[in-house]
């Protein structure tokens, strides 16, 4: 179960929030101030702080918390949307979502952190494959065969997975899979992506698992 | 006083007395020079007043007068004198004796002849002193010629030795004062025009860079009070910086302070939505959770147009590849709009140049505000193409939806703020655009000029 932690002082805020995320299936500890927070960042999968804070201000914790554990995603949670907040939230913590928001919203914000973290344990349906996030085993549930990527093919598509629901342009995936600038007109991206398909895909001719974006990238979507 | 002593002006004096001074004491060093030189000139050769008297002196005392000691005399002086002639014309007006003598001389000396001789002379070239023999006139006379060339004045004899030594002390004389004023006015030079690059220099802040003083004479001066100036700048640029954060803080304040109870409004609307209720109560929950989305654009879009009015939105602007940005900026907003069924058509070419000197924050919040509108006033045409579009005179980004247009009221609920934050903030980017619009759909080019 994810582990979430919540620091907001507004009771009527937070209390509907916690609520919403259980019924979500989130484990949520909820702090109504930055006190006593180093005691169970080290257990938690993922922080969600508030900025306007009595004591000691929400980037000022998050800062702190970051350095500390940099493997926590923090996700800033706040009614303050200057540009200047967004920016100097983001020069530490990992999203950003200003206040009033949509549960749902939150939630998917949520999920895109704990699997670009990797923080998730489980397996995810997509289409006719099964895949553990964990260690990125692909299983063709038509067959029940194992799916054998090689290479860049498996970082392809591992980093569909941590971006799930993402259109990711062809210079986002080329820079995140190859770490170097996307040239234009390279083919590299092309090949690697019709390779991927062939192994993933029930039809490479009708790709479902890789949608083409048309004009903007690709996707995986659950 | 004492910074009078530090002047420039008190310097220059200086150097003028030098110069001035150098000249005086050339004059008195060549005067004393002049002196001694023609003490020692006297010394070898006897002034013609001095000789002239000596002349007459020992012919009035020889102690007899007889050939051999006129002889004796002559030979005396010749001894002295080795350019002179002498000859002695008796009291018979005889010429007796002669020594060197190199014009013909009578024999006989007439009283006309002997006035000639004497009116011919007078001033004359040689130099000729006649003298009586004795006491009296009636011994006859001895006459002494030396040639002119040998009293040569003393001051002559100095220009003829020393000429040269004067002309090259006076030139160097002339050029030492000029090299020293060229110094100091090369000097002077040097430090006005390091004043002139601090002033034209400039740090982080866009402001001027204090210069170090090193003087206190007028130039010193001159840069300290640029620095005192400079420093001036800087604190009146802190107050407005201090000033601008203040109004930042306030309205950002402000605006946490309205969402935050919307916040708690929109909590409550969707609890409420999960209760039982009729399909008319839902629908009146929807069009509240609707309206809590109005508001909070409307507060977001408020503190953007005041902070823009106001010139006081930071705009950090560099070279950003606008065609990434743009294709990666509807990627975003894609899952929205495939949400309410839109159809999207995307089509980005490369332009020529594809970075542009804007600041991502305002090119993604001129995006979204258009997004937005599209969403919100043209959901019925269930369609929206972002392209590029390149002609002679422009590059452009052309958002195009299939909506009803834009009708006055559709300003009046909102559209008209958020479109007034595009305006200012593409035009606070150096760029352009326009908006056409009929029953058809809405067409909006955001343009950067070639």
């Amino acid at each position: 179960m994810v582990r979430i932690l919540y620091i907001e002082d507004e009771r009527e805020i937070g209390g509907w929030v916690k609520k919403e995320l259980i019924e979500r299936g989130y484990q949520v500890t909820w702090l109504q101030s930055g006190e006593g927070v180093d005691q169970y960042v080290s257990e938690v999968d993922l922080i969600l702080l508030d900025v306007m804070l009595p004591g000691l201000d929400g980037f000022s914790i998050g800062k702190r918390m970051k350095n500390k554990h940099p493997n926590v995603p923090i996700l800033m949670l706040s009614a303050r949307s200057a540009v200047e907040d967004k920016v100097e939230g983001l020069s530490f913590a990992d999203d950003y979502l200003t206040k009033p928001f949509h549960p749902d919203e939150l939630s998917a914000r949520i999920e895109v952190l704990l699997r670009r973290f990797q923080k998730h344990e489980d397996e995810l349906i997509i289409g006719h494959l099964k895949v553990s996030t964990k260690d990125m085993r692909i299983i063709n549930k038509n067959t029940g065969e194992e799916i054998q990527l090689t290479g860049k093919q498996y970082y392809l598509f591992q980093f569909f997975i941590r971006h799930l629901n993402q259109i990711l342009t062809k210079e986002q995936l080329y820079e995140g899979v190859w770490g170097q600038p996307y040239v234009e007109g390279d083919k590299t991206l092309m090949v690697h992506i019709r390779y991927l398909r062939e192994k993933i895909e029930e039809n490479p001719a009708k790709p479902t698992i890789i949608e083409t974006i048309r004009g903007i990238g690709y996707r995986v979507k659950v | 006083m004492k910074n009078f002593f530090r002047s420039l002006q008190a310097k220059y004096m200086l150097i003028i007395l030098l110069a001035i001074g150098l000249v005086q004491i050339s004059f008195v060093g060549i005067a004393a020079i002049l002196t001694g030189v023609t003490g020692n000139l006297e010394e070898e050769r006897w002034h013609p007043n001095i000789i002239e008297e000596k002349w007459h002196e020992e012919a009035n005392q020889l102690p007899s007068i007889s050939a051999e000691e006129i002889k004796e005399h002559f030979a005396k002086w010749k001894q002295a004198f080795p350019e002179a002639s002498m000859f002695w014309v008796d009291e018979n007006g005889f010429l007796v004796e002669k020594m060197d003598v190199r014009e013909t001389l009578p024999i006989q000396w007439t009283a006309a002849f002997t006035a000639k001789f004497i009116k011919d002379r007078y001033g004359g070239d040689p130099f000729t002193v006649i003298a009586f023999l004795g006491e009296e006139e009636t011994n006859g006379f001895i006459v002494l010629e030396i040639p002119r060339v040998n009293f040569q004045s003393p001051m002559q004899t100095f220009y003829d030795r020393f000429g040269d030594v004067i002309l090259f002390g006076t030139l160097f004389v002339i050029l030492l004062f000029i090299t020293i004023s060229y110094l100091f006015f090369r000097n002077i030079r040097k430090r006005l025009l390091h004043l002139e690059q601090s002033m034209t220099a400039r740090d982080k802040d866009g402001l001027p860079i204090q210069t170090a003083v090193k003087k206190k004479d007028e130039v010193g001066q001159l840069e300290k009070a640029f620095n005192d100036m400079v420093l001036e700048l800087k604190e009146s640029k802190k107050r407005e910086q201090e000033e601008e954060q203040l109004r930042r803080e306030l309205i950002a304040n402000l605006s946490h302070d309205l969402r935050t109870p919307l916040t708690k409004i929109s909590a409550q609307t969707y609890s409420l939505l999960k209760e039982n209720l009729s399909p008319e109560g839902k629908q009146a929950v929807k069009t509240l959770q609707l309206s809590i989305r109005d508001i909070d654009r409307l507060i977001e879009n408020l503190m953007s147009y005041t902070l823009l009015m106001a010139s006081k939105y930071r705009l950090e602007r560099k070279e950003v590849d606008v065609v990434r940005y743009v294709r990666e900026s509807i990627a975003s907003w894609y899952p929205v709009f495939e949400k309410e069924g839109f159809k999207v058509e995307v089509d980005l070419q490369l332009f020529e140049n594809n970075h542009w000197l804007v600041d991502p924050a305002w090119l993604g919040r001129i995006l979204d505000n258009v997004y937005q509108n599209v969403l919100r006033h043209a959901k019925s045409g269930k369609f929206i193409q972002v392209k590029t579009e390149s002609t002679d005179q422009y590059d452009a980004f052309v958002i195009m939806d299939q909506g009803p247009g834009m009708k006055r009221e559709s300003k009046e609920k909102g559209a008209g703020i958020g479109l007034s934050i595009v305006d200012m903030m593409v035009k606070g980017m150096e760029l352009d655009w326009d908006i056409t619009s009929s029953e058809h759909g809405t067409t909006i080019r955001i343009k950067k000029y070639k």
